[in-house]
């Protein structure tokens, strides 16, 4: 870190935070983490919580030796994946070009 | 006996073990990530190369090595032991350290690495005063290091002793001794750079020899996954709690106890991602885009690995019986060896044992490097020192060695002492502090420097209360005073901490009149975007003191 570079305009900065295209960008992006979240962690605990306090559910045979946990675990791994994939595709298609043009205007308005 | 090690590996008979084949094996590794990080010299003729390899970390290279760095002796070794005797509970507190890469690709990686710096002080520092901010990242990131580091050099004891078969005490400290300067000298060498060729090269290894052990146990039963998970349900011994194998229970039972499993498992989804060596690496990747991208990839890495190590955990019991396995809490880490000598006989048993000798280097050699850092970057801030690059490289050159020697001279001294909760409060303090912070540093208008103090100094305050007064120190054989006893806190303290450390977040930052929507507004724009505005300083802020040390610091550059 260059301490004799100039210091971050906050007032640029402020001005940008407010403009209708960041608060786009942030509610996209607001929007889509909370839901990948709650619906992630969401699933896991209450799986987390059925193995704890439902075990006998849990041990219901689904299929031979499977049984709800064990497949509980698989979708698990299956929702990772998936997840994980829409998230990206999600912020490269929706938020990235967005965040690039912001980055764009506000450090082209900079030099 | 005890003097020299906590807690002699229970002495097993040991017919696996082929140090003929594991000692060439270890060497030729050695040799070879010694030349992967040669390689790699040329990026740390700069201070800048040597910390963060000029943030050219691709996000290829960087997935890998974010799936590599939380592969320990006990995530990767142990478990598979823990889930042929333990079976379902096992394998779901295994899934729980996948858990934590999706908090991180969700939350902070891509945000981490668009605010750039080195270490959490200078995400820090964007919100609150500099110098709570630097102090915060050193205290975190050091406690956590020498944790961890104690617990990895003890883990060379044990990996001697169940893959080389090495027995005499002397002979279990020489090798932490060699196996930790070794680690040292690649640090020393490599910087970054070096430390994320280890950490490629290791994960590269560990799913092809995990991949060929799965493959080799499928094999077992004619690839049908139904027999193998019935034989290895009929084979697994008996529980109090008469739970089967593949049914949840057999581990924490029912009851009141029940909880205790939820707060485990709670910890380690929260956790494990805060860890700072962890997400550290962000900022040393090309871009907030790459950063993202690689953690969501190294998420799908890790997921097929532990579904591979469910496999061969399950295969363990399948294939050796219920009395070939590891039958008590302290040999579960004999039930992967055994597994490779049966199925793959000394050259798999030998070929593991260098994989798990560089397991441990992957783990120490990012945890040092972040020990580094954070002293160059947060420390000598701290004690007023600004250096030229000159004298900043020669400096962070010396504090690897001085830090690296110190530590691992430490973790000897240490290894009378059972340690083992380590892992577990490390994790805890991730949790309860490390997440926080972050989540408020990115997320909330009104975080400020009380609001961080709080939380960092109450949560780990709170954890060490809790751990103190927990089975880790006492009422435990395998405690470290197993003698006495005055726990009375059953739960993984996380549960606890973490919704505590938030609220004193919350209360700390409320209380105080602190407030600072430009910061807050430069937060989002730079971690949402990656910009950097440079031009004329900031309007002069109210309040004097919540600016010192903001101003004179220019955003990092961003490539």
């Amino acid at each position: 870190m260059d301490t004799a570079a100039p210091a971050p305009d906050g007032g640029r900065y402020l001005a940008v935070h407010h403009s209708a295209e960041f608060r786009e960008l942030r509610r996209r992006s607001s929007t889509v983490t909370l839901w990948a979240s709650v619906a992630f962690f969401g699933w896991w605990f209450l799986g987390s919580l059925l193995a704890t306090y439902a075990p006998d559910f849990f041990r219901e045979k689904v299929a031979g030796p499977v049984n709800v946990g064990l497949l509980f675990v698989f979708l698990s791994f299956t929702f990772v994946v998936t997840l994980a994939a829409f998230y990206l595709r999600y912020a490269r298609t929706r938020l990235d070009p967005l965040s690039e043009k912001i980055r764009a205007d506000l450090e082209g308005a900079s030099r | 006996m005890s003097v020299v090690l906590a807690d002699p590996p229970p002495p097993v008979d040991n017919t696996w073990a082929t140090p003929a084949i594991a000692v060439p094996v270890t060497v030729v590794l050695a040799l070879a990530v010694l030349y992967l990080v040669r390689s790699a010299r040329a990026s740390t003729t700069t201070a800048d190369g040597f910390l963060l390899a000029d943030r050219r970390i691709g996000p290829v290279q960087n997935a890998l090595a974010v799936a590599s760095a939380p592969l320990m002796y006990s995530t990767m070794y142990i478990i598979t032991g823990h889930i042929a005797l333990s079976g379902y509970d096992a394998i779901l507190l295994m899934t729980a350290f996948t858990m934590g890469t999706m908090l991180a690709l969700f939350l902070f990686a891509g945000p981490v690495r668009n605010v750039g710096g080195y270490t959490l002080g200078d995400l820090l520092a964007v919100r609150v005063r500099e110098r709570p901010a630097r102090m915060a990242s050193a205290v975190l990131t050091l406690l956590t290091y020498v944790m961890l580091t104690v617990i990895m050099m003890a883990a060379i004891a044990f990996i001697f002793n169940r893959w080389f078969g090495v027995d005499a005490l002397v002979g279990l400290v020489l090798p932490v001794f060699v196996v930790g300067l070794v680690t040292v000298g690649y640090v020393y060498l490599g910087g970054m750079l070096g430390v994320t060729r280890i950490l490629v090269f290791k994960l590269v290894l560990s799913v092809v020899v995990v991949g060929v052990l799965t493959a080799w146990v499928l094999a077992r039963f004619d690839l049908n996954l139904f027999s193998l998970l019935e034989r290895a349900e009929a084979n697994a011994a008996p529980v109090p709690s008469g739970s089967d194998l593949l049914g949840p229970g057999r581990l924490f039972g029912e009851g009141a106890t029940t909880l205790v499993h939820l707060s485990k498992l709670f910890a380690i989804a929260v956790g494990v991602a805060a860890i700072p060596f962890l997400f550290m690496r962000n900022f040393a990747v090309t871009s907030g885009r790459d950063a993202r991208r690689s953690t969501g990839w190294a998420s799908m890495i890790i997921v097929g690995f532990y579904l591979c190590l469910s496999v061969v955990g399950l295969g363990a019991v399948a294939i050796l019986g219920r009395d070939n396995i590891g039958v008590i809490k302290a040999h579960r880490d004999i039930s992967f060896p055994k597994l490779a000598d049966e199925l793959g006989g000394p050259v798999m048993v030998g070929s593991l044992a260098g994989v798990a000798v560089l397991t441990i280097v992957g783990v120490f050699a990012p945890l040092l490097h972040s020990a580094v850092t954070t002293v160059t970057k947060d420390v000598n801030v701290l004690r007023g020192r600004r250096l030229d690059p000159a004298a900043e490289l020669k400096d962070i050159k010396r504090n690897t060695l001085i830090i690296g020697v110190g530590s691992v001279l430490l973790a000897v001294a240490m290894l009378p002492v059972r340690t083992h909760i380590f892992i577990p409060t490390s994790i805890d303090v991730a949790g309860a502090v490390v997440l926080p912070i972050v989540v408020y540093a990115l997320f909330w208008r009104r975080f400020n420097t009380r609001g961080l103090q709080w939380t960092v100094y109450g949560g780990l305050a709170l954890t060490a209360f809790l751990v103190l007064f927990s089975n880790g120190v006492s009422g435990e054989p395998d405690a470290i005073f197993p003698d006495r006893n005055f726990k009375f806190v059953d739960v993984e303290p996380a549960l606890i901490t973490v919704p505590v450390g938030f609220l004193l977040g919350y209360l700390g930052s409320i209380t105080s009149r602190e407030r600072d929507d430009a910061a807050f507004a430069e937060m989002q724009v730079r971690s949402l975007t990656g910009a950097v505005a440079t031009g004329p300083a900031r309007p002069a802020a109210v309040d004097d003191e919540d600016r010192d040390g903001r101003q004179d610091r220019a955003p990092s550059p961003v490539s």
